[in-house]
This record gives C-alpha cells, structure tokens and sequence, in this order.
C-alpha cells in the first residue's frame, strides 16, 4: 500500500511540520515572478525504439542527461497521463514504462522525492490500476517514490498574470511547490483541440469544473501553462490514439510508432508531435496560441534537434 | 456485528474488479430476503440464499437465537439502548401480535405482487440506515477533522493528525465522501426505532419486527430449551431483566425467547441452564386473534390493487433508470429488498434512494442519478452485491452491452446549440470503444457571423445510458444532456423493436 508512514518518516514530518508551523508557515510563493522559458533555439530529441527503457533513456541523454532537469536534492512531479480506466495496450493514458524510466533516471540524478500522480476523468482507483501505472511505479521500491490520489484539499486559486480566457483558476499546490515538474503525455486524438499533448496535459494538475476550458481551449490551455512551466515534456508516442479520443477503447484506434520525443519546450515538444498525425503545427490551434503568447517555440525550423 | 461492520467496510473498490469477500452475507442469512425471493417471479434464487434456509432450520431446532446472537439492529438496539434511557414499563403483551399482522399483511401483500418487506426487514434498516446516513455523517465529520487541521497549522497537533490521515483514507474511511439523497430521512426513522427502546427494552424486536415474527413461528417447536421454565416463586428477576420478556410465571414463551443465556449470567442462584429438550408442560402458541389475522391478510391483498390504479410510475417517469443488470421493474419491486448494498457499493456514486421517482412502493429502491454521478463502464460491482438477483450479476463484456438508458441532448441548454460556444466534453468522457456521442460539424450563424462549430450527437444504436456524460457537462445547474429510461435492455423485446421512439 502506497503512502505507508514508517516510524522514520512519521517523526522526520512530524518535525519537519513543527519547524514549518513555528517559522510562520511556508514562505509564500510568488508564481508570476517565474521566468518564462527563454525562447531561443530549444533542444528537441525525437527517439524511436522498441525497447522502452532504453528509448527513454537515449531520449534524455540526447538532451544531456536527466542532470541537465533535475539537481540533487530536488523534488520531482512527475505528471503522466492516467486519465482513463483503460489497459495499456488502448493507448488512452502514458506507458508504464515510460514512466517508470523517467522516474529511475530523476532517482539517479538525485531527486529527494518524486511524486506521481494525475487528476483522473474516471475513478483514480480504477485508472491507477487499470493504466499499469500504479504498479510500474510501485515495483521501483524506492522509499522516495510516491504514486499518489490529488488531496482534494490542496488546490488553491490563483490569479493568472495576463490570462486571455481566465484571469484565476485553482491549482494543485504540490506541483506549483515542487522544484520540477516533468509533463509525460501520451499523443491522442482529440474532437476539439484536435490533439492533446502536453498542454492539454497540464489539464490534470488544475481543480475546478475543468469542462469550461473547452469552450475556448486554445486560450485556456495556454492560460494554464502559463501558471505551470513543465521543466520538462516527454510525449509518448510509443502507440497513438488516432480516433474516438482522448479515452479511445478500440484496438483498430491505435498506432505503434515506437517514438519518444522530449523538449524543456512544452511548445516545442507539442509542435513535433503534430506531425506524427500528418498535421503541421499551424494546425492545432492551442499550439499557435502557446507560440503566440512567447510560451515556446512552435516553428520547428528555428527547434535543434539533438 | 463486528464481521458485518468488516464486511460493510469491505463493500468498496479497493483496486480489485471482483469483490473477494461476500459483502452481502447479511442479507444472504436473511430469511426475509428469501421470502421475497420466493415470493417473486422466476426460480428462488439457490445459490444466493441457501443460507436463509440453513437460518430457518436451525431456527426451527434451537429457536430465535438470530435475534440474540446474529441481528445487527438487535445489537444495536442492546447497545444505543442504554445512551437513550431504557424504559421498564412493560408493555401490552397484545403488541407482540404484531410483528405477526405486519409479517402477514406484507406476506400476503408480496403473494399478490407488491413487495415491501424490505422495508421493515432488520437486516434492510440497518444496512440502509449505516449506508445511507450514519457512514456518510461518520466521514463527514472525519474529513472536517483533518480539514481543519490541514488548513489551520496548530503546533504539535496538526502533524499528527496529519500523518494519521493516510490510515484513515486508505483503510477507515470511504474513497469518497458518500453523498446519498434522503439521508436525513433514513436517519430519522433509525432514530425513531432507537427512541422506542425508552418505552420497552427492545420494544422493535419484541413487537414489531416481522422477521423476529417470522423465526418465532419456526421457533414454536425448538428444542433448545431453558431451565427452570418459568418465574421462580422466591426471585422473578426474570420477569423484569429478561430483555425479550420471555420468562413468565406460567412458564418459558419460546417464540419470544432470544436465547441471550443473560439470565444464565444474571440469576443469583446460578439456577439457570439451556439444555436440548422435547415439548414442555406449557405452550402459549402463538396467541393471534383472527379478525386481526383477516384485517392482515385483507390489508395486504389490498395494497396491490391500490397501487396498481395509480399511473405506471416507470412510463409517468423517463428519469427513472435502474443499475445495469436490473430484471424488468415489475419483477425489480418484487425483488429489491432496499438493502442499499449496491448504492454503498457504487463506484461512481450515481445509485441513489429513490423517494417517490419509482412511485409509492419503490421508497429506496436504487436508481440511476447521473447528475450526481454516472456509471463506470468497467464497473461490475452492484450485481455482484445484490443478495436477491433484483440485479443480476453481469460479466464485464455482458454490462458494457446492457443499456440501462439514452442520453438526450438538450439544445436549448448545450453550448454549441443554444450559445454557438464549443464545448465536447459528453463526447470525450462518452466510453464506449466507438463513441455513443459523435461531433458534427457544420455551418452556422453566430451573432450574425458564419462559423464552423461541432456539434455532439447521440448514436442511439451506442449508447448505454451509463450517464457520464450527464454527469461531466459543464454548464451549470441542469445538464444538458440527460439520460431517459428509453430502449432498456429490460424491456420486452418487443417493445424495443417498434419505431425509434417506442
């Protein structure tokens, strides 16, 4: 059973939370004042491979290695895709075994912690399971490991400095506090924002009645990753869904490419892995938006592949 | 109590598609359960209840023992009892006829096709009232514990009332706060059956429980048996500690007798034993009048009819949906002990009480509300639940294909219709492998400009009414899509194959 306390941790909090309380509580963070991604030349890595751990590691070592995102020490959100009460092989939620690589490799750089989790459209209990996700993870092992439900008490709203279709949202604060924030989504089809990818992915980490976001899903989304910047974003294109997304359910939907594509440029990432369907960049709509509003580089001439 | 508490905390997902343990035992000991069952259409259901029979034989041998040593309620009562005050007033002996009216009346009434033991049923309150208002309240008040200690930083409390949250959330509590419809209502009658305890130690079980009416007729002949039988000259603490009023100075009433053996515990002469015994000097019987026999029987013959003139609640109701593997309504009333396992049991928390949806026999009956939640389409856990077979347990690939309703778009509220917004949530969420709700697209004018806009459409031949999509629409308030009782997999055949719209 995941989040088991043993005596250690429990007096390690314990402290830890008296120390926090008798400080005056966490220091206050100020969002806005986060440097938006410097838009120069981002680095791309496109992989293909059957074996996926090894794809998932030549991928992030063409970007120079998972000590390039994440530093010693650090505390890591790893954010995959576990939406729907779906088996791996319909391609509706991240591999497994994506995300398990990516969770070893933040381990190895020195992560403190790592946490995953994602705000599921199906009952957390069923996608957790049925994704294999819950337990990739939990066969790591590693005390600094946790696969974990969203706490329903830890969204907070935020203002969004400069936000085209809202000016405040709520949040989940555990990935606003954590150091890093590495965004795993899978490539699917999807009837309005025609692809989700990892902005739409950023979905997962936001409260409220998240169906309002679609009624102007390009500003909305970029909105949000305006708030949340992904230090990193891993698409998993090992198998896409090509109809009936984002949940899919058929066999017939699916396509293996055996690709992996990762970029520190959430646009970047999201603007390649267009092309994987036969669309170009200027086609999704929340894509150009995201350039538009200096988020990232969407014209893959002026992205270096490595 | 304690293995029926376990179970009850058992009834839930916990990350595995069959439950493993028989969560709803209770209602499978249940002979009221089994006479409903019998009574119903179609073949008594073995392999469900064959340990209602197993309860009925024992009863018959050793006598009403299920009320002293198995009765949750019966527990309760014994327990809250003594929080509330206890009366001493003995009551009319003529009150315990009734729990043999009420059981008649409601037999008679379920022989002629309306079945409401379920209502009166022990095992049923109880189950219904934990489900339905004391578990909801019991994690309500839990989770504004933490809340309150999560938001507010008191020194050396809040980290350990922190740390103790994940035991609570992962083994104490349910996943999800439960939200039912007519919890208050639920609650106010368990509480009114618990207040009677000030007038009469077990006054519900002495005097109105038709189940304890039931095994007292089966206990008339049992042969575990007190000794001495009646009220000793020199003591009659009896007469006043025995909690059913069994022991009388005429002698032992055996189909009142609980078998509690307190009073081989209390008696200060240490005179009294149970031993195996046949027949005995006195036997009251089982002393009913016969007008009140006939005012029963009449009674409950005519509920039938008097529910029958009312309009059919199931054509006057579109809204009213039952779970997946439900057996046509008719043969679900008759069924349908109103035990609440499935609702507690429900993933997506759609099951709900019905009050008056499926008309005036159909109180708290499960129903589909899936404005409150929907059906989770790899979801099998209610028919595997229901002790009766009101729902059938339904194979995964056999669930996915009953059509418990249909999903209508309304276009006076959905966005792409009725304010030219786009909006797809229905679509996404719909979950069946080829979508049920499909986006159009189309030309449209939109405050006077030509546009192109989706627009979602229900596939009828696809969709399984799980609800979802009511669930998830954004716009506020009423949903714009809304699931109706239409093309059931209940229904007749024939009726499904008329015309598209019945």
């Amino acid at each position: 059973m995941m989040n088991q306390i043993d005596r250690r941790t429990f007096i390690y909090r314990t402290v830890q939370a008296a120390i926090a309380a008798a400080a005056g509580g966490l220091p206050a963070l100020d969002l806005l004042s986060l440097p938006v991604q410097a838009a120069q030349a981002p680095p791309l890595a496109v992989r293909k491979g059957q074996d996926i751990p090894l794809l998932v590691r030549e991928t992030i070592s063409a970007l120079g290695g998972m000590e390039n995102f994440v530093r010693q020490g650090e505390v890591v959100v790893v954010k995959p895709n576990i939406g729907w009460d779906r088996t791996v092989e319909l391609a509706a939620n991240t591999h497994p075994d994506v995300v398990k690589t990516l969770v070893q490799l933040c381990l190895e750089a020195g992560a403190r912690q790592v946490r995953i989790f994602d705000r599921t459209c199906n009952d957390e209990r069923r996608c957790y399971t049925q994704s294999g996700i819950r337990s990739a993870v939990e066969s790591i092992r590693s005390d600094r490991v946790s696969i974990e439900y969203m706490d329903r008490r830890a969204y907070k709203e935020l203002a969004i400095k400069g936000g085209q279709a809202f000016d405040r949202w709520e949040f989940y604060m555990p990935v606003i506090e954590a150091d890093r924030l590495i965004n795993v989504p899978i490539a699917k089809h999807h009837s309005i924002s025609q692809l989700t990818l990892g902005m739409k992915n950023l979905m997962g980490v936001i409260g409220g009645n998240r169906g309002r976001l679609h009624h102007n899903i390009a500003e909305s989304l970029s909105d949000i990753a305006s708030v949340i910047h992904s230090d990193l974003t891993v698409v998993d294109a090992t198998r896409i869904l090509t109809a009936n997304g984002p949940q899919g359910g058929r066999l017939q939907d699916v396509r293996n490419l055996d690709t992996l594509l990762a970029s520190p440029d959430i646009v970047a990432a999201d603007a390649y892995a267009t092309t994987l369907f036969g669309l170009s960049p200027e086609q999704v709509p929340t894509v150009v938006a995201a350039a538009r509003r200096g988020l990232g580089v969407m014209d893959l001439e002026q992205v270096r592949m490595v | 109590m304690a293995v029926f508490l376990w179970l009850f905390m058992q009834t839930e997902y916990r990350g595995i598609d069959q439950l493993p343990y028989p969560v709803s035992l209770l209602f499978r000991i249940d002979p009221l359960a089994a006479l409903a069952d019998f009574l119903a259409p179609g073949p008594f259901g073995w392999s469900l209840l064959w340990p209602a029979l197993v309860v009925l034989l024992l009863t018959s041998l050793f006598g009403r023992f299920f009320c002293g040593w198995v009765c949750p309620l019966g527990a309760t009562l014994d327990g809250l009892g003594k929080l509330v005050g206890r009366g001493r007033r003995a009551f009319s002996p003529g009150w315990r006829r009734v729990k043999y009216y009420l059981l008649i009346g409601l037999g008679a009434a379920t022989l002629f096709g309306v079945q409401l033991l379920g209502l009166f049923d022990p095992l049923a309150i109880f189950l219904r009232s934990l489900t339905l208002a004391v578990y909801p309240a019991y994690n309500y008040g839990l989770n504004k514990v933490f809340d309150f200690f999560y938001a507010n930083d008191v020194p050396l409390v809040s980290p350990l009332v922190k740390n103790s949250y994940p035991l609570f959330r992962d083994y104490l509590m349910a996943f999800h706060q439960p939200v039912f419809a007519l919890g208050l209502f639920t609650f106010l009658i368990f509480l009114t059956i618990v207040l009677l305890e000030r007038i009469e130690h077990r006054f519900w079980c002495k005097n109105l429980c038709p189940l304890g009416g039931l095994l007292g007729i089966c206990s008339r002949y049992a042969i575990l048996q007190r000794t001495p039988q009646r009220l000793c000259a020199d003591c009659q603490a009896c007469d006043s500690l025995c909690r059913s009023g069994a022991v009388r100075n005429a002698g032992l009433i055996r189909s009142e007798c609980l078998l509690c053996m307190d009073c081989t515990g209390y008696c200060p002469e240490q005179r009294v034993s149970f031993g195996l015994r046949h027949g005995t000097a006195y036997d009251p019987g089982i002393d009913l009048q016969r007008r009140g026999v006939l005012t029963a029987v009449a009674s409950g013959i005519m509920i039938a009819p008097a529910v029958r003139i009312g309009p059919v609640t199931y054509e006057q109701n579109p809204y009213l949906i039952r779970p997946p593997g439900a057996v046509a309504e008719e043969e679900f009333l008759q069924r349908c002990v109103r035990c609440a396992e499935c609702m507690k049991v429900c993933i997506g928390r759609t099951l709900q009480p019905a009050l008056l949806e499926a008309g005036p026999v159909g109180l708290w009956t499960p129903l589909v509300r899936p404005r409150i939640g929907y059906c989770e389409y790899n979801c099998t856990l209610c028919g595997q639940v229901c002790p009766t077979g009101a729902l059938a347990p339904l194979k995964l690939a056999e669930k996915q294909k009953n059509v418990i309703g249909l999903a209508v778009i309304k276009k006076d509220r959905c966005l792409p219709f009725a304010k030219g917004v786009e909006c797809l949530v229905c679509e996404e969420h719909c979950p069946t492998g080829k979508k049920a709700i499909v986006m159009e697209e189309q030309n449209v004018l939109v405050d006077g400009q030509l546009r192109r806009l989706k627009f979602p459409k229900v596939v009828d031949k696809l969709c399984i009414g799980c609800g979802i999509c009511e669930t998830k629409c954004p716009v506020e308030g009423a949903s714009a899509v809304r699931v109706i009782n239409q093309g059931e997999s209940r229904r007749k055949r024939a009726e499904l194959l008329a015309g598209p719209y019945g």
